[in-house]
């Protein structure tokens, strides 16, 4: 059963239009990643399937439940949909227990100790339980970026999002980013990322997509998308990047 | 120790004197710093001056001429701000400690600072006798002078010297207040100071060779010392309870309104009115609010919501042309505002019992407020229709930042609101308000807003100026706040909608957080101007501590002669206003280095 359905999604920003109908799904526990040029519409289509941008056309159906503009709805899949940016967006006025315990105590309405307890096990899950009294400013980007993703898990996400978590990472961490969600993805989390490192693409994913120019051009088996590629723009964009 | 002095000496050398250049610039800021507070100097050393024309008037400089039979209230005031003070220190207590090296050290400074006020005490005072000829008295003698003199030196040299041995402990910062309130209480018992005091004949009378100082008020500060000691322990006891932060922070943002209502007015409570009309008019009302929270998520009542909100709005329509006593339909008024926010806040039960208890509150409120302004019996002070002095600055000071902060952030958000129309009012607000002077905010206060209130509604002079002040500096929040609110990249939005939060919850726990903290000093010196501002209020003929040391007691002359002492009353005067904004920066310094930890 799929558990992300997209119908002829289509999305202007202003005149310009950045997304030219997308119809897609997403099955439960799939890897999905998502690759393309610059400007192709990545971003605007993951963020449009927790609603941080509004489509305009089409239908995004999330869990089973449209997303619509009654705030609701938008509440009830966000808090279904865990999000990892580029740059971190973690808050830096809270220290990372804060940062990961907020959410369950407002949103989940959960007691202190109990979402305490969880982050403490997230922490260790993403390998850095000692730096849980720490400011976000007082860590790594690698480290940070581990401490986004454990603060979208501790909502217990059915999906999770990641638009281009290492692309702002020096070479060195990206490998401790991608150990974690390579862990995540053997778990049997539903993911679908945005990202340019072909290497997790080919070990971990279920499918691979090609966004160009807003539409969606190709869409593959992991194998099937990188030695024998359908169309000639993936052709192209592989010869670009590899 | 001797080797230390020698090293401080060899380090002094080295610092100022290392060049030929160098030693030039010291000698030649040294004179130049000479000369510029020769002045200065020659004030503090010589006898030709007069403290008690300040020491003498303290009552007037805090109160002016508040009855003295009522001053309880005043007390009462004082009492209970600082008992919830001693709660919230308790409640909140930090976990920070200070080294002993550095509690020892102030109290060498502070020894120090009254060295320095002995020093230049006076030593005689004159006064006009009843031939009118002046009187010259002793009034400081060189034998008490040394006598504080002598044991403070002493005292200073000890904590000097203490600090170069390895006694070496720490304190809590929160216990240490306590002990810093504490030595002025304690002083206040042991310190005495000359006082003029005469009798019919105008002959002095000498109590004791000196009058302690505060005679009158050691009592109750040392009742007030005590509660807030009281109130701190039972504060770390409560600490845990659910909820009583936010109760505490309610209670602080009621207190001024408590305390000006009640230093302002003799509320008539008469009980078969109080019985009869309040208490049930109140229990109706404090049901129905309940019944709206309990029934709101209710399927049928969710139905016919639109019904009984217009329903409830056509019954304040009737209710106010009718003869309903005032109290029922400024309720009728309340619930029907009330049910148009239920819906949107009560969608968890927390919220519900919150809701619940702000209800309960502002009804309590109310009714009080109510009762108490209505009745004519306000407080008659001779010589002018309301009190000042210093309560007058604190009151204007606290009511500068305390009503008009949250009024700021308030209208920043409205001006950054995605509905034009709030937008609009708030932007129209905030510019018209900064637009126009204080000054001309105050006249606007005194004369021309009794035309605007609509008729029947008469607020005193005080509460008027209350108003203005603090829409104007409201005003000036807002824009600080808003210089925050840019500051914030568009991320921290987006990761708080990410993770499912509401706009409420975005707002006050992630937005505004960092806002504030990054316009901390702005908002600082905003309310340092607030509070040094409301000197202005002298011209629309309210007295405050200003006006009090400069034209009231320099205009004194009876019972004493203070003709003339212009000097003494403003330096003290200057040096008041100097310790509350100094402290108050200093505070904000604090608090600033333990919010910047985040940012590195
Ligand atoms: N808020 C916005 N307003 C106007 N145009 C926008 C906005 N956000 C994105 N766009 C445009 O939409 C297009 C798609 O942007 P998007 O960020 O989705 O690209 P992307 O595929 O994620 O690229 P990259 O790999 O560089 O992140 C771009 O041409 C961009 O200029
Ligand atoms: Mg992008």
């Amino acid at each position: 059963m799929s558990i992300i359905q997209t119908k002829d999604v289509k999305k202007w920003f202003g005149d310009f239009q950045a997304l030219k109908g997308i119809t897609m799904d997403v099955a439960e526990g799939e890897v999905l990643v998502v690759c393309g040029p610059s400007g192709s519409g990545k971003s605007t289509f993951i963020r449009c399937i927790n609603r941080l941008e509004q489509h305009q056309e089409g239908q995004i159906i999330v869990d089973g439940i449209e997303l619509t503009n009654d705030l609701k709805n938008i509440e009830a899949i966000r808090s279904e949909v865990g999000m990892v940016f580029q740059s971190f967006n973690l808050f830096p006025h809270l220290t990372v227990m804060q940062n990961i315990t907020l959410a369950q105590i407002w949103v989940r309405k959960k007691n202190r100790a109990e979402s305490e307890e969880k982050a403490m096990e997230l922490l260790e899950r993403v390998g850095i339980p000692e730096q849980a009294q720490k400011f976000p400013g007082q860590l790594s980007g690698g480290q940070q970026q581990r401490v986004a993703i454990a603060r979208a898990l501790a909502m217990e996400p059915k999906i999770m999002l990641f638009d281009e978590p290492t692309s702002a990472l020096d070479p060195e961490m990206i490998k401790e980013v991608l150990d974690v969600m390579k862990e995540l993805a053997k778990s049997g989390m539903t993911m679908i990322v945005v990202t340019h490192e072909m290497g997790f693409a080919k070990e971990v994913a279920d499918r691979v997509m090609l966004f160009d120019e807003g539409m969606l051009v190709e869409e593959n088996t992991p194998e099937e998308f990188f030695n024998n590629p359908k169309s000639d723009r993936t052709k192209l964009f592989l010869s670009q990047i590899l | 120790m001797v080797d230390l002095i020698k090293k401080n000496i060899k380090s002094l050398q080295e610092s100022l004197f290392s060049s030929i250049g160098s030693a030039a610039l010291t000698i030649a800021t040294t004179y130049l710093v000479i000369n510029f507070f020769r002045g200065m100097l020659g004030f503090a050393l010589t006898s030709d001056k007069d403290w008690l024309a300040v020491l003498n008037n303290m009552q007037l400089y805090m109160v002016q001429a508040y009855p003295e039979e009522d001053f309880i209230r005043v007390w009462l005031s004082v009492g209970l701000t600082f008992v919830l003070a001693g709660l919230s220190i308790g409640i909140w207590r930090s976990d920070d400690r200070v080294k002993s090296s550095q509690v020892f050290n102030s109290f060498f400074k502070g020894g120090l600072g009254v060295l320095f006020f002995t020093i230049i005490a006076p030593t005689n005072a004159s006064y006009m006798g009843n031939d009118g000829s002046v009187i010259t008295e002793e009034v400081f003698s060189m034998d008490t002078r040394l006598g504080i003199l002598i044991p403070v030196a002493v005292f200073c040299v000890i904590f000097f010297s203490v600090r170069f041995t390895n006694i070496n402990f720490t304190v809590n910062s929160s216990d240490m207040v306590f002990f810093y309130l504490f030595i002025p209480v304690a002083l206040l018992w042991f310190i005495k100071l000359p006082t003029i005091q005469l009798d019919q004949n105008n002959e002095r009378i000498i109590p004791e060779p000196l009058m302690p100082i505060a005679d009158t008020t050691k009592i109750p500060w040392t009742i007030i010392f005590v509660a807030f000691l009281v109130s701190y322990f039972i504060g770390m006891y409560l600490k845990n309870i659910k909820s009583i932060k936010s109760t505490m922070s309610l209670s602080w943002f009621l207190l001024p309104l408590l305390i000006f209502s009640w230093i302002f007015k003799k509320p008539q409570i008469d009980m078969s009115v109080v019985l009869g009309s309040d208490l049930p008019i109140f229990g109706v009302f404090l049901l129905w609010g309940f019944l709206v929270i309990t029934f709101v998520n209710n399927s049928i009542f969710k139905k016919y919501y639109s019904t009984y909100l217009g329903a409830t709005f056509l019954l304040t329509l009737v209710g106010v042309f009718s003869g309903l006593p005032m109290l029922a339909k400024t309720c009728l008024l309340l619930i029907a505002l009330f049910s148009v926010v239920v819906p949107a806040v009560s969608t968890s039960s927390q919220g519900k019992r919150s809701l619940l208890i702000v209800w309960a509150v502002a009804l309590v409120t109310l009714t009080f407020l109510l009762r108490g302004g209505a009745s004519d019996t306000g407080i008659v002070v001779p010589g002018s229709s309301i009190f000042g002095g210093f309560s007058l600055t604190w009151l204007l000071a606290i009511f500068g930042t305390y009503v008009s902060f949250p009024l700021g952030v308030l209208l920043a958000l409205g001006r950054n609101s995605k509905l034009p129309i709030i937008r609009i009012v708030c932007t129209g607000i905030i510019e018209l308000t900064r637009s126009v002077p204080y000054i001309t905010w105050l006249f606007f206060a005194s004369v021309t807003l009794a035309v605007f209130l609509p008729a029947g509604v008469e607020f005193n002079l005080i509460v008027r100026v209350l108003m203005v002040t603090a829409f104007f500096s409201g005003a000036y929040f807002a824009e600080n706040i808003r210089g925050g609110l840019q500051s914030i990249p568009k991320g921290q939005y987006e990761a708080a909608d990410a993770i499912g939060m509401s706009p409420f919850q975005k707002i006050s726990l992630i937005i505004m957080p960092q806002a504030l903290r990054a316009v901390i000093p702005t908002l600082v010196s905003s309310a340092i101007t607030a509070f040094k501002d409301s000197s202005l209020v002298t011209i629309i003929g309210l007295f405050d501590f200003l006006t009090i040391g400069k034209t009231v007691i320099g205009n004194q002359s009876i019972p004493v002669n203070f003709v003339g002492h212009d000097r003494e009353n403003l330096i003290f005067v200057a040096i008041v206003y100097w310790i509350f904004t100094f402290t108050l920066s200093r505070r904000s310094m604090k608090v600033e280095k333990k919010l910047g930890l985040g940012e590195r």
